[in-house]
């Protein structure tokens, strides 16, 4: 990866970004880089500032310091260059509701230039909006919602989606569909792609990488499956009697035991030392009747990044 | 600037698609229809009088009468001036003055009388568009596109100014029909006599009409300003249009408390009303037209800059 990141350009690029509202600092020195062609997901613990930086990315708001560039672009200093290539949501997609979803595309589609009524259409049917498009919006579900905040981010073809908690609304159906359509995007198109959701099973199964974001604070930034395999490996170890099995690991190896009980214990232990453990229980005199790797899970691993904090 | 034009329509399209707007329209309608009808119930028939002009004759004699009387008094003295040059000018030329509603002076009452509501609607509608995106979140979508704040509060202003324009043109076609139907078409061709320095002239009432309009809007667009300012700075629709409305409503009264002060023609209500220098009786004797356009530029200034200021460089956090 980091190998490929170097020779890539970022489409998104953040340069020791830090906000600071009323002598608080909400972000602190943020520095990432979002390439072409990637599902980046955003991840972290209500008010751990995922929405600020994503409103400094997309100019709502100012940053105290650092600077932001999206292809190139810095966003304060040319801003329609670097906004042009951006199609956002921005937390809920809030649109004119005495208007029809059509006229709400109408009018996104006047602020930039080139946008003919045919592309309107394409991507009406895109988010398959077709047949209720001419229905006024307050009449729209909140999935049809979100698929007319999608459809209006993409109207005018973007290098760079910014989604915020993009399956908030959508059934199972429409997230695997967003989710498919994600990575077509980001696949055939080449457009860098930010999501930010709370549904980490959702991340990992969008994101290609993602950044953890802890109390204004880049905590980490990973490709997910490094992500999850990264730290000390699960055993889980099913023995006669947990409690002795539990002391012995810890007099002998020095391994603190998560969980105990009656039957099984559960430890953290890096692959190859597996066998260490078994040795270790069978000179015990510990009767063990199976072994097995457990996988951890995004979340898993999350919470252990993020000390625990439960995410949104 | 390109694609102002397409700002202008979209703002045009919320403004008029909402049903606020046309319940305006319909108030504004209503209420000039009313207004016909209470004028025409409560209006005697006019008589048909042929001896107006011997009338006349005999009110400019009166009048030079109490001219004399009233000597030194330069007011009283110019009425009696116009008055009798008006006169004069109808017998020479064979105009016989209006008696009682006619279309002319129905249209020109509504305008005088109807000006004030469309000076709340127009409040509404500002503070409307600039605040309410605000409130329902979208203006997260309105300003990630590539145009600057700048260009998106100016397209709200002056499509905002557009609705006052469309107001005006019903109000007069709307006004112009009701004076037709309830006061007879027939005084379509009045002929409007202006007193101009001793010289009375023939003018037309359409464009008498629309230069009332235009003195009236003064403190229209003053403080439709102020109610961008206000909704551009808290970004608060509901505080915007109670605090300009009841600072237009407050502002005779206030003015009139201070009057007795020598500073109340700093205060912008003071200079509003334009009309006091072509009736000849300015609030303050050392106040003159010049003085009150130059007091209406700088708190315009101000109104624009701080508002603009406070949109365009405050966080979204809506």
């Amino acid at each position: 990866m980091a190998n490929n990141a170097a020779e890539k350009k970022p489409a998104v690029r953040l340069e020791h970004v830090s906000k600071r509202i009323g002598g608080k600092t909400i972000i602190d020195d943020l520095s990432f880089e979002i390439y072409s062609g990637e599902v980046f997901g955003f991840l972290g613990p209500n008010g751990a500032g995922k929405t600020t930086t994503i409103r400094m990315i997309v100019g709502l708001m100012r940053m105290s310091q650092g600077n932001i560039y999206i292809q190139g672009h810095s966003i304060n200093g040319e801003f329609k260059k670097a906004i042009r290539q951006v199609g956002a949501i921005v937390e809920n997609p809030e649109m004119y509701k005495f208007l029809t979803g059509y006229q709400n595309l109408i009018h996104y589609a006047r602020m930039i230039p080139g946008i003919s009524k045919d592309r309107i259409m394409e991507v009406v049917k895109l988010v398959e909006l077709q047949d209720r498009i001419h229905e006024k919006v307050k009449r729209y579900s909140l999935g049809m919602r979100q698929r007319l905040g999608v459809a209006q981010a993409l109207l005018h073809h973007p290098s760079v989606l910014i989604l915020d908690e993009p399956t908030n609304g959508l059934d199972p159906q429409g997230i695997h569909d967003l989710r498919n359509y994600l990575h077509e995007l980001s696949r055939k198109e080449n457009v860098a792609v930010i999501v930010s959701s709370h549904l980490l099973s959702e991340m990992q199964l969008m994101c290609d990488r993602i950044g953890i974001l802890q109390k204004g604070k880049l905590v980490g930034v990973e490709k997910v499956n490094e992500f999850i395999e990264k730290g000390a490996a699960k055993v889980r170890i099913q023995v006669d009697d947990g409690r002795l099995a539990a002391q012995a690991i810890k007099e002998k190896l020095a391994i603190e035991t998560e969980r105990i009980d009656e039957t099984t214990i559960e430890l953290p232990v890096e692959h190859e030392k597996i066998p260490v453990v078994v040795d270790t229980l069978v000179l015990s005199k510990i009767r063990i009747y199976g072994v097995a790797a457990v996988a951890k899970s995004l979340e898993d691993r999350f919470l252990e990044v993020t000390g625990g904090k439960s995410v949104e | 600037m390109s694609n102002f034009f397409g700002l202008l329509q979209n703002e045009n399209m919320k403004i008029y698609r909402r049903t606020s707007a046309k319940v305006m329209i319909i108030i504004l309608l209503g209420l000039i229809l009313t207004a016909g009808l209470i004028i025409k119930l409560n209006s005697p028939e006019p008589k048909n009088d042929h001896n107006w002009k011997q009338m006349l004759v005999q009110d400019n004699k009166n009048m030079e009468k109490q001219m004399a009387s009233v000597k030194g008094n330069k007011q009283a003295t110019d009425y009696f001036k116009k008055t009798i040059k008006m006169n004069e000018y109808r017998i020479d030329h064979n105009l016989k003055p209006a008696q009682g509603e006619t279309l002319w002076s129905f249209v020109q009452g509504a305008g005088s009388n109807l000006i004030i509501v469309i000076s709340i609607f127009t409040i509404i509608v500002v503070s409307t568009s600039i605040a309410s995106e605000f409130d329902t979140g979208t203006i997260k979508l309105l300003l990630i596109r590539p145009i600057y704040r700048t260009e998106i509060l100016l397209s709200k202003y002056i499509s905002t100014l557009l609705f006052t324009v469309v107001c005006l043109i019903t109000l007069f076609i709307a006004s112009w029909l009701v004076g037709g139907i309830f006061f007879g078409f027939g005084g379509a061709g009045e002929a409007h006599l202006v007193y101009d320095h001793g010289t009375v002239y023939q003018s037309s009432w359409t464009l008498a009409v629309w230069k009332d309009y235009l003195l009236n809007c003064v403190s229209l667009f003053m403080m439709v300003t102020f109610a961008g300012l206000i909704a551009a700075a808290f970004r608060n629709g509901g505080l915007a249009i109670g605090l300009s409305i009841f600072t237009l409503m407050a502002s005779s009264i206030v003015v009139s408390l201070l009057a007795k002060y020598d500073w109340v023609k700093y205060v912008l209500f003071a200079n509003t009303d334009l009309t006091q220098y072509t009736t000849g009786s300015p609030l303050r004797d050392d106040m003159t037209l010049g003085f009150s356009l130059a007091v209406l530029v700088v708190y315009y200034i101000i109104f624009v800059l701080v508002g603009w200021l406070f949109y365009t460089r405050r966080d979204i956090k809506a």
